[in-house]
């Protein structure tokens, strides 16, 4: 946007609403973005390159730029490289993935029948018990998967008392309560990106495809899915980034031998107490979610401004 | 379309196998919906059964007793009621900042161009995309890089955790509340805007008394929503918080470091306020839509119209107000109730027994060791899992086992199976149980073994 | 003192698009005018540069002789019922009605006060209280006229307010609107496609095409004597004949249309054609009669080919094939005078004209002081 762009707009403002309320836009959007938004992530990019110095030092003349906080998570200092941490990262990434790929194999048919299978009555139960289970705490939720998937938990006792397996399963160290809980918690930004997409969909279409004899799965392909396109790219995007960030459930529910980068990044600021390195390891996580995201969007050609629709 | 139909039914052999194909389909789709159901709202149906179970570790079977002593210990826990606390104070301080930051956000995006919109717009989506830890870190680093540069000390305003929290969750929470507004905008028409000025309004009053007054539904969605994400945040929050507390931290440290059913409990009493919430929000949008009708079937036909609605009694019934006082009754007798329920008899009684159950055990496998001992001096394991004399059945046998264990007093009787992994969580697979039969005898009755390392009181050693 | 709404060669351009070109005239104070033209042809645009929504990319728009440029909206003495009509959802009738006087500052009681006379005015003296949705169609149309009045404008300018509603409300509050403009006697000026709205209603009207302006005039004159032939086409059902100037005198011209009919008119504009000169003819269905058995001008033979009936009138379709004593004879059936389209008749369904069977003969005729004579093209002037 060229400055005169930016000038026209605000000057439309203040002819549309008033010099207070143009202020009062102007002011917010202009706060946010650099004192909550900007500055801050410069901050911590900053903060990534520099020593861990007692708080005496900060400013000091030790005070220098290095990119000792990057070499760490590359090589292991014995001139080897890192695997160790670089493990989890890739580790976190592609279990991200793979549970993007489970929300949207698990929200696209429910987006679609809440779009074009229900109405009126059912149809806002049906959001009603979507919407429901996420205003319990994201804690809370990750407890309750506790319980089913410990090895005293509520699968297990029905496993056993059936005879499916005989000695209790560790769901946990398989990582299965981990993945149930992360494909939950991020379930609605799936379905209603989806939902708003598909919903636009005239039924009538869908119909026609049906009476000319295409077979179910050929309607979906052909006239459903391209018009959920936007839909599936904004939910997907959004669910990959926020289970690549995510901390809470990967602190309750996971395994003793898989640990979630932001578990790492966790580590360095309250037990390792190295502040620089935490930044640093932040960075590289944002970094790869952002490479990830816009290679993703690179092959299935849709734009970022799609996303939140 | 009907034509078509009839050319179909004709032909019988050709319709059939349509009709029966696609009510396989549905019958399919149909499972599919009810198990994605039981996926959403089976952990949190578990979750609320363990809240009423008097075992110490939050399970569902083996049943011990019902209670409702977990409740008492929320109201008593002052880490989480401070914790609590905070979060209101925080939650309230993220609502009447991201409000407005969502407002004005929205505000912006309908007023500029095609091109700057979608700019702005992926700017304004952006901090729902950073991850919570990465808005943490940034937030906690760039107030602290302020704070240093003015020479301010770690007891002000800058390095408080409630502050910081406020700002790094409203970072993110606005662009939520900028996604409601700017739904609602979207249907606003700017003819309204128009015809007030016409009428002599001035800008700002356009503002203030047409498009406000449409966005106050949002404004209410927006401030719930707002709210809500804040008082649940963990991933942001954790890093901003510094030396101070919220419920959500507060939670997750419990959930981390031991795992009782007072966490239970306390979902209980979310989703109870949840559900109530949401059903008289259901009461009022209903209302509302059939006053809506009824105006629309005034107009069309008449007062006589309005007979057709329900009587008197079913409209009383469905007002939102009643609907929330008949709630709130329920709710306040089951508290009541749940409140005066004593279950120490039944506890007691399931202690005596499992006490006289253990001697017993105590009792056989002293004799099998006397008889055992010289040619064999580790117990064999294998041998306690068909017990046959376990009054409890299979599902309980483990638990026996649990049990014998410590109180056989020998170094290392565990079965195999468990015996790699002890660091676990869950590594002990019968450390839980073991817990469960131990715990409730504290309160009335004195460790069973109190020389027996049982299991560790907090069943989930951090990972970390 | 003088409102009068002087639009000094208004021109308006979005972009490239011309929307508003080169509008010239004056709107007396207390008249009721109206804009006619088919959609899109920028009434509305007019109409916003008036009410001060837009501001004329050239000329100047005067009120009461007063430049308006840089006069916003809200401090013109317009008021403007917009196309929807744009009530305010969430307040009550009353409210809306006594929007203009809240922005002002007056107080609840005086505000009370005025919103029942207005009620009154508009006949609805109960709704008061209700909320918008509730009202019907037709009643939302007198609520927004209402609140307009409310704000005491010089002016008031409506926007095709009538185009949502069905047909009997449609006529109901065409003499509707024309009362309260008679009791208030404010300027009206409104925007319509229809042209009965704009005849039975108006002072004067105003017909446009494509952004200009192509005839002021009474409605009747309009009508009559339309001055180009866009507004003979568009205003009313007109037959269209393409013809070939043989000779003038004065006002009167005789041409011979490329059917090979003889057919005198008159020159619209008093232009001066010459021998050979195209132009096209127009005479409306109603100006056809059956001739009467004495020798005149424009006397057709012609050939019925159908027949419609619409109770109080019989539209007929004619073939004619030249004139009698002209070429002599009745057409063939089929054949097509009139630039291919079949002579169109409207007769009063008094009795006066006996049934008639397709492929009957008859002649017609019809004066040449209602031919009008206009040059060819579309958008051509005289
Ligand atoms: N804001 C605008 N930007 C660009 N073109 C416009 C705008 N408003 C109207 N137009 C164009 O100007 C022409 C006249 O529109 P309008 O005045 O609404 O016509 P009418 O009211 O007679 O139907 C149309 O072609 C329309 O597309
Ligand atoms: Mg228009």
């Amino acid at each position: 946007m060229s400055p005169n762009g930016i000038r026209v707009a605000f000057s439309r403002f203040f002819h549309r609403w008033g010099p207070g309320v143009g202020i009062f836009v102007t002011g917010s959007v202009a706060l946010w973005i650099v004192l909550l938004i900007v500055l801050p992530q410069l901050a911590m990019f900053d903060a990534s390159f520099r020593f861990n110095l007692p708080p005496a030092e900060i400013g000091g003349p030790r005070d220098l730029h290095t990119l000792s906080n990057y070499a760490a998570l590359l090589l292991d200092g014995r001139g080897g490289i890192n695997w160790l941490d670089l493990g989890v990262l890739g580790r976190t990434i592609l279990a991200a993935v793979f549970v993007t790929i489970l929300d949207l194999l698990l929200c696209y048919p429910i987006a679609f029948v809440l779009a074009h299978g229900t109405s009126g009555g059912r149809a806002r139960l049906m959001v009603l018990g979507l919407i429901v289970p996420f205003w319990v705490n994201e804690i809370l939720r990750a407890f309750a998967f506790r319980i089913i998937f410990g090895s005293s938990g509520v699968l297990n006792a029905v496993g056993l008392g059936l005879g499916l397996w005989a000695a209790p399963v560790d769901f946990i160290r398989q990582d299965v309560a981990l993945y149930a809980g992360l494909t939950y918690t991020y379930l609605l930004l799936m379905i209603f990106p989806i939902y708003n997409a598909v919903e636009a969909l005239d039924r009538n279409q869908i119909e026609a495809a049906r009476d000319l004899g295409s077979p179910w799965w050929r309607v979906h392909w052909r006239i459903v899915i391209p018009v959920a396109k936007p839909g599936i790219a904004s939910g997907a995007t959004m669910v990959f980034m926020l289970t690549a960030g995510a901390l809470a459930a990967p602190q309750i529910l996971g395994g003793p031998s898989s640990l979630w980068f932001t578990q790492l990044i966790y580590q360095w600021f309250n037990e390792g107490g190295n502040w620089p390195r935490g930044s640093a390891y932040a960075v590289v996580l944002l970094l790869a979610c952002i490479l990830v995201t816009l290679l993703a969007m690179r092959v299935f050609k849709v734009r970022i401004g799609e996303i939140g629709r | 379309m009907s034509a078509r139909g009839n050319v179909l039914a004709a032909r019988g052999s050709v319709w059939r196998p349509v009709v029966a194909r696609i009510s396989w389909q549905r019958l399919l789709l149909l499972l599919f919906v009810a198990a994605f159901f039981a996926y959403l709202f089976g952990p949190l149906i578990i979750m609320t059964v363990t809240a009423f179970n008097s075992a110490d570790y939050p399970r569902v079977t083996p049943w011990d007793c019902f209670t409702t002593q977990w409740f008492g210990r929320f109201g008593r826990d002052s880490l989480l009621l401070a914790g609590l606390a905070n979060s209101f104070f925080i939650g309230l301080g993220v609502v009447l900042l991201s409000l407005p930051i969502g407002l004005a956000a929205a505000i912006a995006l309908s007023e500029v161009g095609e091109r700057a919109r979608s700019l702005l717009y992926t700017v304004f989506i952006v901090p729902i995309l950073l991850p919570g830890i990465v808005i943490g870190i940034a937030t906690l680093l760039f107030w602290g890089r302020i704070a240093g540069s003015f020479g301010l000390g770690h007891d002000t305003l800058l390095y408080n955790g409630i502050f910081l929290t406020i700002l790094g969750q409203v970072c993110f929470i606005s662009s939520y509340s900028m996604l409601i507004f700017l739904a609602r905008i979207q249907r606003f028409d700017p003819t309204q805007t128009e015809a007030a000025l016409d009428l002599g309004a001035t800008p700002g009053q356009a503002f203030r008394k047409v498009l406000l007054p449409f966005l106050k539904p949002a404004i209410g969605s927006a401030a719930v929503l707002a709210f809500l994400a804040s008082v649940e945040n963990y991933n942001t929050t954790v890093f901003t918080i510094v030396s101070e507390s919220t419920f959500t931290t507060v939670l997750a440290s419990k959930v981390r470091f031991g795992i009782d059913p007072t966490i239970s409990a306390i979902a209980v009493i979310i989703i109870t306020t949840t559900l109530v919430a949401a059903i008289i929000q259901e009461a009022r949008q209903r209302r509302l839509a059939a006053r809506r009708r009824e105006a629309l079937a005034g107009v069309a036909a008449g007062a006589g119209a309005a007979a057709v609605m329900a009587g008197p009694t079913g409209r009383l019934l469905s007002h939102p107000a009643s609907v929330a006082v008949l709630l709130l009754a329920v709710v306040g007798g089951l508290v009541w109730a749940g409140s005066r329920y004593d279950s120490s008899a039944c506890q007691d009684a399931l202690l005596q027994q499992k006490l006289q159950r253990q001697q017993e055990l105590l009792e056989q496998q002293r004799q099998r060791m006397q008889q055992q001992a010289p040619a064999q001096p580790a117990p064999v394991p294998s041998g306690a899992a068909p017990k046959p004399a376990s009054p409890f059945g299979g599902v309980f046998a483990p638990n026996n086992l649990g049990l014998s264990a410590p109180g056989g007093a020998v170094p290392a009787p565990a079965p195999p199976g468990a015996a790699p992994k002890p660091a676990s969580p869950f590594g002990n697979a019968f450390a839980p149980d073991n817990l469960g039969l131990s715990a409730p005898g504290g309160a009335t009755a004195p460790k069973i073994e109190p020389g027996a390392p049982a299991a560790p009181a907090d069943p989930a050693p951090a990972t970390q | 003192m003088s409102r009068d709404v002087t639009l000094e060669h208004v021109t308006i351009r979005f972009g490239s698009h011309t929307a508003v070109d080169d509008a010239h005239l004056t709107i007396r104070s207390g008249e009721f005018f109206s804009f006619l033209g088919p959609s899109g042809c920028g009434k509305t645009t007019l109409l916003r540069c008036v009410s001060g929504f837009l501001e004329p990319t050239e000329g100047r728009v005067l009120i009461g002789g007063e430049d308006m440029r840089g006069v916003g909206p809200n401090r013109r003495p317009t008021a403007l019922i917009f196309q929807n009509l744009a009530l305010f959802p969430l307040m009550s009738v009353a409210e809306n009605i006594a929007f203009a006087l809240e922005v002002r500052g007056v107080g609840r009681q005086a505000r009370r006060k005025r919103a029942v006379e207005l009620l009154e005015l508009i006949a609805l003296p109960h709704v008061g209280d209700k909320k918008v949705y509730e009202l019907s169609g037709g009643q939302r149309q007198r609520v927004a006229i209402a609140r307009a009045l409310a704000a005491e404008p010089q002016i008031l300018l409506l926007d095709e307010p009538l185009s949502a509603l069905d047909l009997k409300l449609r006529q109901h509050m065409r003499s509707e609107l024309r009362a309260i403009q008679r009791r208030v006697g404010l300027t009206f000026i409104y925007i319509t496609h229809d042209q009965g709205e704009a005849l039975t209603m108006s002072d004067r009207v105003a017909v446009m095409s494509e952004g200009r302006i192509e005839q002021v005039d009474e409605p009747l004159a309009v009508y009559d004597h339309p001055k180009t032939s866009f507004v003979a086409s568009f205003v009313g059902e007109t037959n269209v004949l393409p013809a070939t100037v043989t000779g003038r005198d004065g006002t009167d011209v005789t041409l011979q249309t490329d059917g090979g009919l003889i057919v005198q008119g008159f020159a619209v504009g008093r232009r001066q054609y010459r021998a050979g000169e195209r132009c096209q003819v127009f005479v409306r269905p109603e100006q056809i009669k059956v001739a009467p058995p004495e020798p005149g001008p424009n006397r057709l033979a012609a050939r019925v080919l159908a027949e419609e009936f619409e109770g109080n009138l019989r539209h007929v379709s004619l073939a004619v094939g030249g004139s009698v004593g002209g070429s002599g004879g009745a057409p063939a059936v089929g054949a097509l005078a009139v630039g291919g389209q079949p002579l169109r008749m409207s007769v009063v369904n008094d009795g006066s004209l006996p049934p008639l069977q397709p492929d009957a003969a008859l002649t017609v005729t019809f004066d040449p002081s209602v031919a009008s004579v206009l040059p060819e093209g579309p958008l051509a002037r005289a």
